[in-house]
C-alpha cells in the first residue's frame, strides 16, 4: 500500500517535470535556435509480488531536446552558400546601380565630348568652340575619375567588410570554445545541458554565415575547421584569424592566421569559399577588379588614340600637336615574398591590343613565364626576360634580377580611369589642322590632281621645311623633286615599292606616294613639266582635317583587338555586370527557397508549436490530477484500513 | 507534418515582404516609364540601349553638321551668283565697247565701269562668312586671299577644301578655294589660245579658232610670221616651228582658214610685213588678270586703223577669257547646288533614321503601360489577399478555447 503512494508520487513528479518542460517550451518559443524539449519517462522497475510483476511507477530519465544534427548541417551549408550569394550580390549591386545611371554615366560624357568635336570641325578657328571641346573633355575626365573613385571606395569597403567578418569569426570561435568547456563540465553530470547545446549550435549557424566551416563532434566537443583544414576551435582552445595585406595585390586584404611558430600564413582565397567572406572574395576577384580594369582600358584607349591623332596635327599657332590626355602607366607590383632585386616597369605600346586582364610574371630559376590571368594562358615562356610587346604591354627591367620563385603582378589598365586627365589647357593647342597642304600649279596643262595629303607618326616638319615641288617628266614618266635625304615609297594596287633618296619615282595614276611621313596621291594625266607642291600648312586656321579624323574615332573599332569602339567596350561592361547581378539575384532567390525548405524541416522537427504545447499542458495537468487522485485514494484506503478497529 | 508557431509567422511575413517589394518595383517602373531601372533588369537590352543612344546622338550631330554645311554652301552660292551676274554684265560691256563708232572718251566711260566691276569682283572674292572667316581662302581663312596688283591680283590662300562629316559615310566639301573659282580659268578656247604680236603694225585680226585634230595638240606653241612682198603685194606667212609638213611660206588670203598643229583659225584683214601671230596651248589665267588686261586694252587709244586692230584683238581675247571665267564660276556654282541637294536627301534619310532609332530605343527600355498597370492591380489584389489570410491564420490558437 505504501507502494501506491510512491507510485502516485512518481506520477506527480513526472507530471510536474512535464508541466515545467512544457512551460519552458512555451516561454522559449521565440528564442532563435531553441529546440523544443521533451520529458522522457521510463518505468521505474517492477517487483515480483508472487502473483505478477507490479511496476514501481515512473521515472523521468532525461529531458531531451528534439534536434537533428543532419538537418542542422544541411542548413548551415545552405546558409553559407546563401550568404555568399548575398554578399556578392550586395557588392555588385552598387556597381550595377552606378552603371545604370544613364544621365550621368560614361555614355553621355563620351557623346557630349564628340558633339563638341564635331562642332569644332565646322569652325576650327573659333575660340569658343575650342574651349567647349576642352570643357567636355574635362567632364569626360571627371566622369572617369568619379567612377574610378567609387570603385576604389568599393575596394576599401570590401577590405573593411573582410575585417568585420574576421572579427565576427574570431568572436564566434571564442564563444564556441567557451561553450565546449561548459558543455563538457555539464555533461560530466550525465545529463545533456540542452540550452548550452542549443547556444553552441546557434553559434555554429551564425559562423556559417561568415564562412564555410566543418564541424567535427568529438566526445561532445565541437571542433571547428575553416578553409582547407585550418583549425578554428579545438576543444576549449580557439585560434584567431587575422587580416593580412595581400602579397600579390597591393591595397587588398587577405585572411591569414598565426601558426605554431608565430609566422603569419595567408589562407588562399580559393579555399575560403562560402559565407560572407567567400562572397566578398568572389566579388573582388571576379567583378570589382575586372570592372576597374575594363574601365581603365576604355580610358587608356581614348587617351592613346586621341594623343596619336592630336600629335599628327598642328594647332592654331602652327605648332605640332601635343598629348591631349594623360596616359596612365601600368601598375607593377612585386610580390611581397620576392627575394630577387629586379626593378621592373611596364609601358603600354598598343592600346588596341590591350585585353583588360592582369598578368603575372614568374621566374623559376631557368625560365621566365608571363601568364595572362583572365584565362590562365602563358603568353610568354623563355630563358630571357621578356622585352617584346605582348598584348599591347612592354616590360622592361631597369636593374637587378628576379630570383627563383619570384612573382610580379602587372596590371596594365588598373589606373587607366583614375589617372585620366586632360593635359591641354590652352584652346589654341587643339591640333585641328594637318601639317601639310598640297597645290597644283596654275601653269599646269595636264589634268592631274593631287590629294589634300595626310601624315603619319614618322612625319616631322623637316619633311616640308622647304616646299617640295614635284615635277613630272613625260619622257620617263617619272616624278622628281622629292627631298634629297628621304626615300620614297609608292603603293599601287596593294604592292609597295621603295625608291632610294634622290632617285626619280615612276608615276602611276592614283598611287599613294609616301616620303618623310607625308602621304599624297596624284591622279589623272599630267603633261610634261607639270608641277605639284607639298608644303607646310602655315596660317591654315580653317583646316579641319585633323579634327575630322578625331571625330571619326567615336565609332571606330579601336579597342580589344579592333573589335570594339569605346561605347561597345562600355556596353560590354554594362552587359557583364548586369548579367552577373541578375544571375546572383536568381541564385540568391533559389538558394533562399532551399534554405527556407530546410529550415521548415528543421522547425517542423525542433520548433515549438503552441497548440501542441497547449495539448501537452492539458495532458500533464490531467496526469497530475490523476496522480493526485491516486494519492487521495491511497490515503482513503489507509484511513479505512486504520478505521477497521474503530 | 509539424509546423512550429514561429515558422507560421516567418513564412507569412516573408511572403508579405516579397509581395510588397514586387509592388514597389512595378510602381517604380510606372513612375519612370522605363522597364530597365538598372542593367540587371535586362542586361542585353541595357547594353543594346547604350548602342542605340549613341546612334541617335551621332545621327543628330550629323544633322547639325548638315545645317552648318548648308549655311556655308549657301553663303558661297550667293557670292558665286553675284560673281556670275557681274561677269555677265562685263561681257555686255565688252560687246558694247567693241563698237567701232565710239571714240576714246566714250570708251573711258566703259573703263570706269570696268574698274568698278573689278573692285566689286575683288570684294566678292574676299568675302567673309558670318563668323568672319574668308570664304575663298582655302584653309587660310583668317587672311585676306586676294590682293590687287598692277597686273591683276595675287592669291595668297591655298588650295584646301574644308570638309564636314555630313553622314556616317560621307564627307562633303563645304568650300571651294579661291584658286578653283577665280584663278584656274583657261585662256582662248580652252585648248589653245591665239594672240596677235604686240608690235604688229598691220590690221590682221585673228579669230579664237577651234580644234581640228585633238591628237596633234601637244602643247607646242607656233608663231606665224607674215611677209609682204614689196613688189607683188602678196602676203605669205611662215610657221615656226614648222609642223610635219616642210616649212614653206604659205600664201595668205584674208579670211582663209589656217590649220596649224591641230588648231584651226582664220586671220582677217591685212597683216603688215613682219607681223606675228602665236598659237599656243591654253594656260590658266586669273579672272582678275583678264579684267585688268581688258581695262588696259580699253584705256589705250583706239583711234586709227592700227590702234583699232590692236583693240579688236584685245577685246576678242578678253571676251573669250571672260566667257571661260564665267563658265568656270557657273560650274562651281552648279557643283555647290548639287551638294546642297544632296544635303536635303541626307536630311530626309537622317530624319527617317532618327524615327527608327527612337522606336528601337523605346522598344528596348520603355514599359508597356497597359501591362504594367494591370500587373500593379493584380499584385495589389494578391497582397490584400495575403494580408487578410495571414491575419485570420495567425488568430488560430488553442489557447483561445482553453477558458479554464
Amino acid at each position: 500500500m505504501a507502494n501506491i503512494l510512491n507510485i502516485a508520487q512518481t506520477g506527480l513528479f513526472a507530471a510536474q517535470a512535464g508541466l515545467a518542460t512544457t512551460g519552458n517550451n512555451i516561454s522559449n518559443q521565440g528564442v532563435a535556435g531553441y529546440s523544443r524539449q521533451q520529458v522522457i519517462q521510463t518505468t521505474a522497475g517492477e517487483q515480483n509480488t508472487g502473483f505478477g510483476f507490479i511496476g514501481d511507477g515512473t521515472d523521468v530519465s532525461t529531458v531531451q531536446r528534439v534536434y537533428s544534427s543532419f538537418l542542422a548541417t544541411q542548413a548551415n551549408s545552405a546558409q553559407s552558400t546563401l550568404s555568399q550569394y548575398n554578399s556578392y550580390y550586395n557588392g555588385i549591386s552598387q556597381i550595377n546601380n552606378m552603371l545604370g545611371d544613364s544621365s550621368s554615366g560614361l555614355t553621355p560624357a563620351i557623346q557630349n565630348f564628340f558633339t563638341s568635336i564635331q562642332d569644332l570641325a565646322s569652325n576650327p578657328s573659333d575660340t569658343a568652340s575650342r574651349q567647349s571641346v576642352l570643357s567636355t573633355a574635362q567632364s569626360l575626365a571627371s566622369t572617369f575619375q568619379s567612377m574610378a573613385s567609387q570603385l576604389s571606395s568599393d575596394q576599401d569597403d570590401v577590405n573593411s567588410q573582410i575585417q568585420g567578418s574576421v572579427t565576427n569569426i574570431n568572436a564566434y570561435a571564442q564563444q564556441i570554445a567557451q561553450l565546449n568547456e561548459s558543455v563538457a563540465a555539464a555533461q560530466s553530470t550525465g545529463q545533456p545541458p540542452n540550452d548550452l547545446l542549443d547556444q553552441r549550435d546557434e553559434l555554429v549557424s551564425e559562423l556559417s554565415q561568415e564562412a564555410n566551416v566543418t564541424v567535427v563532434n568529438q566526445d561532445g566537443n565541437y571542433n571547428v575547421f575553416i578553409g582547407n583544414g585550418q583549425p578554428l576551435v579545438v576543444g576549449d582552445a580557439a585560434y584567431q584569424l587575422q587580416t593580412v595585406p595581400s602579397s600579390t595585390y597591393s591595397g587588398q586584404l587577405d585572411v591569414g592566421y598565426k601558426n605554431a611558430n608565430g609566422s603569419l600564413i595567408t589562407i588562399p582565397e580559393s579555399s575560403l569559399t562560402g559565407g560572407n567572406l567567400g562572397g566578398l572574395f568572389q566579388y573582388r576577384s571576379q567583378t570589382l577588379n575586372s570592372v576597374q580594369n575594363s574601365l581603365g582600358l576604355i580610358a587608356t584607349g581614348i587617351a592613346a588614340t586621341f594623343n596619336a591623332q592630336n600629335t599628327l596635327g598642328v594647332d592654331l599657332n602652327g605648332n605640332q600637336g601635343t598629348d591631349f590626355f594623360s596616359e596612365a602607366a601600368p601598375v607593377v607590383t612585386p610580390n611581397t615574398n620576392n627575394t630577387g632585386t629586379a626593378a621592373v616597369s611596364a609601358s603600354i605600346t598598343d592600346a588596341s591590343a590591350l585585353t583588360g586582364s592582369d598578368y603575372s610574371l614568374s621566374y623559376d630559376g631557368t625560365n621566365y613565364t608571363l601568364t595572362r590571368l583572365s584565362d590562365n594562358t602563358a603568353v610568354y615562356t623563355g630563358a630571357t626576360f621578356p622585352t617584346s610587346s605582348i598584348d599591347g604591354v612592354q616590360l622592361s627591367q631597369a636593374s637587378g634580377t628576379m630570383a627563383a620563385g619570384d612573382k610580379i603582378l602587372i596590371q596594365p589598365t588598373a589606373n587607366g580611369a583614375s589617372d585620366f586627365n586632360v593635359l591641354i589647357t590652352n584652346p589654341s593647342a587643339i591640333a585641328a589642322a594637318t601639317p601639310i597642304v598640297t597645290a597644283v600649279s596654275g601653269t599646269n596643262s595636264g589634268t592631274a590632281t593631287i590629294s589634300t595629303g595626310s601624315v603619319d607618326s614618322t612625319f616631322t616638319s623637316a619633311t616640308v621645311a622647304t616646299p617640295v615641288t614635284l615635277t613630272y617628266d613625260a619622257a620617263d614618266g617619272t616624278l622628281t623633286g622629292f627631298p634629297s635625304t628621304m626615300p620614297v615609297t609608292v603603293t599601287a594596287n596593294g604592292t609597295s615599292t621603295t625608291y632610294a633618296a634622290g632617285d626619280p619615282v615612276p608615276y602611276t595614276d592614283g598611287s599613294t606616294i609616301e616620303f618623310g611621313g607625308a602621304q599624297i596621291q596624284i591622279s589623272g594625266t599630267p603633261n610634261d613639266g607639270d608641277t605639284f607642291t607639298v608644303s607646310s600648312n602655315t596660317n591654315g586656321t580653317g583646316d579641319n582635317r585633323n579634327i575630322l579624323a578625331m571625330s571619326a574615332l567615336q565609332d571606330a573599332d579601336t579597342l580589344l583587338g579592333g573589335t570594339a569602339s569605346y561605347n561597345d567596350a562600355y556596353s560590354q561592361i554594362v552587359n557583364e555586370v548586369g548579367n552577373k547581378t541578375q544571375e546572383l539575384n536568381v541564385s540568391s532567390t533559389a538558394q533562399t527557397q532551399l534554405l527556407t525548405s530546410i529550415q521548415t524541416a528543421q522547425q517542423s522537427e525542433s520548433g515549438v508549436n503552441l497548440d501542441e504545447e497547449a495539448t501537452n499542458l492539458i495532458k500533464y495537468q490531467q496526469a497530475y490530477q490523476a496522480s493526485a487522485k491516486v494519492m487521495q485514494v491511497a490515503n482513503e484506503i489507509f484511513s479505512s484500513l486504520l478505521s477497521i478497529d474503530q | 507534418m509539424r509546423i512550429s508557431t514561429s515558422m507560421i509567422f516567418e513564412m507569412g511575413t516573408s511572403n508579405l515582404n516579397d509581395l510588397m517589394s514586387n509592388i514597389s518595383k512595378t510602381q517604380e517602373q510606372i513612375s519612370s516609364g522605363l522597364k530597365i531601372q538598372t542593367p540587371s533588369d535586362d542586361p542585353v537590352a541595357a547594353a543594346a540601349a547604350l548602342g542605340v543612344t549613341q546612334a541617335i546622338s551621332m545621327n543628330t550631330q550629323y544633322g547639325v553638321n548638315r545645317q552648318n554645311a548648308n549655311d556655308s554652301l549657301g553663303q558661297e552660292e550667293s557670292n558665286l551668283s553675284s560673281a556670275v551676274s557681274l561677269l555677265t554684265s562685263v561681257q555686255s560691256t565688252v560687246v558694247a565697247a567693241g563698237n567701232g563708232a565710239l571714240d576714246d572718251s566714250q570708251r573711258q566711260d566703259y573703263v570706269t565701269q570696268l574698274k568698278s566691276d573689278l573692285s566689286q569682283l575683288l570684294g566678292i572674292a574676299n568675302a567673309k562668312d558670318s563668323q568672319g572667316n574668308y570664304i575663298f581662302a582655302g584653309y587660310q581663312t583668317q587672311s585676306q586671299p586676294f590682293t590687287q596688283t598692277s597686273t591683276g591680283a595675287t592669291y595668297s590662300g591655298d588650295q584646301g577644301q574644308r570638309m564636314l562629316q555630313v553622314s556616317p559615310s560621307r564627307q562633303m566639301a563645304i568650300s571651294d578655294s579661291g584658286a578653283t573659282v577665280f584663278e584656274d580659268n583657261p585662256t582662248g578656247n580652252g585648248y589653245f589660245v591665239t594672240a596677235a604680236g604686240t608690235g604688229n603694225t598691220g590690221t590682221g585680226i585673228i579669230s579664237q579658232g577651234s580644234v581640228s585634230d585633238m591628237s596633234q595638240l601637244n602643247g607646242q606653241t607656233y608663231t606665224l610670221t607674215f611677209s609682204v612682198d614689196p613688189s607683188t603685194g602678196d602676203t605669205t606667212y611662215l610657221v615656226n616651228p614648222p609642223p610635219t609638213t616642210p616649212a614653206t611660206p604659205q600664201p595668205f588670203t584674208s579670211g582663209d582658214t589656217i590649220t596649224v598643229g591641230g588648231a584651226q583659225f582664220n586671220i582677217t584683214g591685212a597683216p603688215a610685213d613682219g607681223d606675228t601671230f602665236t598659237v599656243g596651248p591654253s594656260t590658266n589665267q586669273s579672272v582678275f588678270t583678264t579684267l585688268t588686261n581688258l581695262i588696259n586694252t580699253l584705256s589705250t587709244s583706239g583711234e586709227g586703223a592700227v590702234n583699232q586692230t590692236v583693240m579688236t584683238n584685245g577685246l576678242n581675247a578678253a571676251s573669250a577669257n571672260i566667257t571661260n571665267a564665267l563658265n568656270n564660276i557657273a560650274a562651281v556654282q552648279a557643283s555647290v547646288g548639287s551638294r546642297m541637294n544632296e544635303l536635303d536627301d541626307l536630311d530626309s534619310q537622317g530624319s527617317d533614321l532618327n524615327i527608327q532609332y527612337t522606336q528601337t530605343l523605346s522598344d528596348l527600355q520603355d514599359i508597356d503601360p497597359v501591362q504594367a498597370y494591370s500587373s500593379l492591380v493584380q499584385q495589389q489584389y494578391t497582397l490584400q489577399a495575403a494580408q487578410q489570410s495571414f491575419v485570420s491564420i495567425s488568430n488560430l490558437s488553442l489557447f483561445n478555447y482553453l477558458n479554464t
